[in-house]
């Protein structure tokens, strides 16, 4: 399919410089990734130890464990959660760069810095603002409205802020594809809708958003496997699972299983569960965007 | 679909909106973007004033203006809690991986376009699956891995996993198909070898995009937290991202020291923040090819 031209012939010189990158690959992304399958059918006995053979039974542990049904049901309401309010944040702001051209280059990079910052600083800080006692924001909140900021001992709290902070720190990426979407908008569009006059919410809906559908959906994968995979020091560093369970997500139990209560086989049957999440969302991604460079929405 | 709803709504056309309508709407844009960024940096400004003050004017949520305990709280997050430390480990583990990638993935993306290769496709998808297996999913026999290789606690086992990419190398095949044919085919009549063509050609046409990669993966490494939690016990070999884990944890006893601790995440937040603020151009249109 490509007329490139290909100057040089060496198979061997052409498998030379591929090496260091497979090799790489192979040995830290799939021998261990495939050694992910084969632990998930061995117990650990002894802190890792010794091993024994068990087939199926730790996919059946967590099959039947309430604490993992939790566990799940709660991290896949967190990344409901996460995407959407990621996705509605971003197409605001996007919007308003947008639509507010004079000197949105000063206010584009102060929309997008959140993509620089670090999950762990993200916590620690609103650990401190949000704090019960000390934080700033608790401290005016509680000042103007009747309600108590106390998240070290409610549930909905904890999970609350928790989806708070990463939100926050996944607005940068969010709103970098949301304005590049934007911009790739006919000119004519936006001014056809201006002169009809038609409300900015009815523009967005039925105009720019179905025109955006690919980033969309590459965004909801993108943030879905965020909210699954990258929120570890968030929780790490406000909740560590607590109160109670409240906060105990997938990639947080999977932690605590492995390196606290050294259940090896049982942590690598929830990667491959993992995996398969992964596996599903990627496969998503792909067949919808094949649907729309061949049908050109 | 949504193009047929427009065509029939812009069919009453009519020129209802004047410009003195328009401006004050601006105006009112303006002000939820400017209430949106202030909302978005609050947490941040918030954080370095109270890196300035002692913990008894932490301890007093009214005090929010600048207090006077700066010097000492950096000093302290830098030198008592080692941070000096960990920032360092952050800065050579980070510097590393991006040399590290950035040269494997150009030489790949060479093979991978520039060569008569058979099963092209087939190494392609290779390099490409591997977008299935974030860490989380080979978590347990990486650390076992780390282990038996005697890389535990070293820099090589917080570089080493991260230095090979399948968005670096489709970010570069991408971008080496784009270049035109001519160039390419000048370079093959006067008989340049591959790594001259690489070095003289190819790099000096793919500038932005390596900034780009360069800027993505230094942002991606800096922010590693969950891998270097595991694969480093060792307090000295740690990165700065589980030096805030530390610090929270040792600051606790009596008055948790907060200005110490805001002082320590500041200091982690700058270098990733810098290197945004310079190369945000770079950063954004290499990023946004990687939806394709």
């Amino acid at each position: 399919m490509s007329t490139q031209p290909t100057p040089f012939d060496s198979t061997l010189q052409a498998l030379g410089l591929l090496l260091p990158s497979v090799v790489v690959l192979g040995a830290f992304l799939y021998y261990p990734g495939l050694e992910t399958f084969r632990l998930s059918l061995y117990r650990t006995l002894f802190l890792g130890q010794q091993t024994a053979w068990v087939g199926a039974e730790n996919f059946v542990q967590l099959l039947t464990s309430t604490a993992y049904h939790h566990s799940f049901a709660i991290s896949v309401l967190f990344a409901a959660i996460v995407v959407t309010g990621t996705l509605l944040l971003s197409i605001a702001v996007g919007y308003l760069l947008f639509t507010v051209s004079v000197g949105s280059s000063a206010y584009l990079i102060a929309a997008i810095w959140p993509y620089a910052l670090p999950p762990a600083v993200a916590a620690i800080l609103l650990n401190f603002i949000l704090h019960p006692n000390l934080g700033v924001f608790t401290h005016y909140l509680e000042a103007v409205t009747p309600f108590t900021l106390d998240w070290f001992n409610s549930g909905p709290q904890a999970f609350t802020v928790v989806a708070v902070v990463a939100i926050w720190k996944q607005l940068g990426y969010n709103i970098i594809f949301v304005v590049a979407a934007f911009n790739t908008i006919p000119k004519t569009l936006t001014e056809r809708a201006t002169l009809d006059g038609v409300g900015h919410l009815r523009r967005l809906r039925s105009v720019y958003l179905p025109l955006m559908a690919p980033t969309l959906v590459f965004l909801t994968v993108m943030n879905t496997i965020y909210a699954f995979f990258s929120t570890f020091p968030i929780v790490d560093l406000l909740t560590s699972g607590g109160p109670g369970d409240a906060t105990n997500l997938l990639i947080f139990k999977l932690y605590r299983d492995a390196f606290e209560f050294n259940s090896l086989g049982l942590a690598s049957a929830e990667s491959v569960i993992l995996f398969a999440l992964v596996a599903v969302l990627m496969y998503v991604q792909i067949r919808v965007s094949e649907g729309y460079a061949q049908y050109g929405a | 679909m949504g193009r047929d709803t427009m065509a029939t709504d812009t069919a009453q056309s009519s020129t209802r909106t004047t410009h003195r309508d328009i401006l004050p709407e601006n105006a009112l844009m303006h002000l939820g973007l400017f209430g949106a960024i202030a909302l978005m940096a609050a947490p941040l400004v918030l954080a370095v004033l109270m890196s300035t003050q002692t913990t008894a004017e932490v301890y007093q949520p009214t005090t929010i203006g600048p207090g006077s305990n700066a010097l000492q709280n950096y000093q302290a997050a830098l030198t008592t809690y080692n941070f000096g430390t960990y920032l360092l480990n952050s800065l050579v583990m980070s510097i590393a991986v991006v040399i590290g990638k950035v040269t494997l993935s150009l030489l790949a993306a060479l093979a991978l376009v520039y060569y008569e290769l058979p099963y092209e496709r087939a190494i392609f998808m290779f390099v490409l699956l591997t977008l299935l297996l974030p860490v989380p999913v080979r978590i347990v026999p990486l650390f076992q891995l780390m282990a038996d290789l005697g890389w535990t606690n070293t820099l090589l086992a917080i570089t080493g996993p991260y230095i090979a990419s399948a968005t670096a190398v489709f970010l570069f095949r991408q971008h080496f198909r784009s270049i035109p044919d001519s160039l390419v085919e000048t370079a093959h009549v006067d008989g340049v070898g591959p790594f001259r063509f690489l070095v003289s050609v190819l790099i000096p046409m793919s500038r932005s995009m390596i900034a780009g990669v360069c800027v993505i993966t230094f942002i991606y490494s800096w922010n590693q937290f969950l891998w270097p939690l595991i694969a480093v016990t060792d307090k000295p070999s740690q990165v700065a991202q589980v030096g805030i884990r530390y610090i929270q944890g040792a600051a606790q006893a009596g008055l948790t020291q907060w200005g110490v601790i805001m002082a320590a995440a500041v200091l982690a937040l700058l270098p990733p923040l810098a290197v945004l603020l310079v190369f945000h151009r770079s950063l954004r249109e290499t990023i946004a090819i990687q939806q394709s």
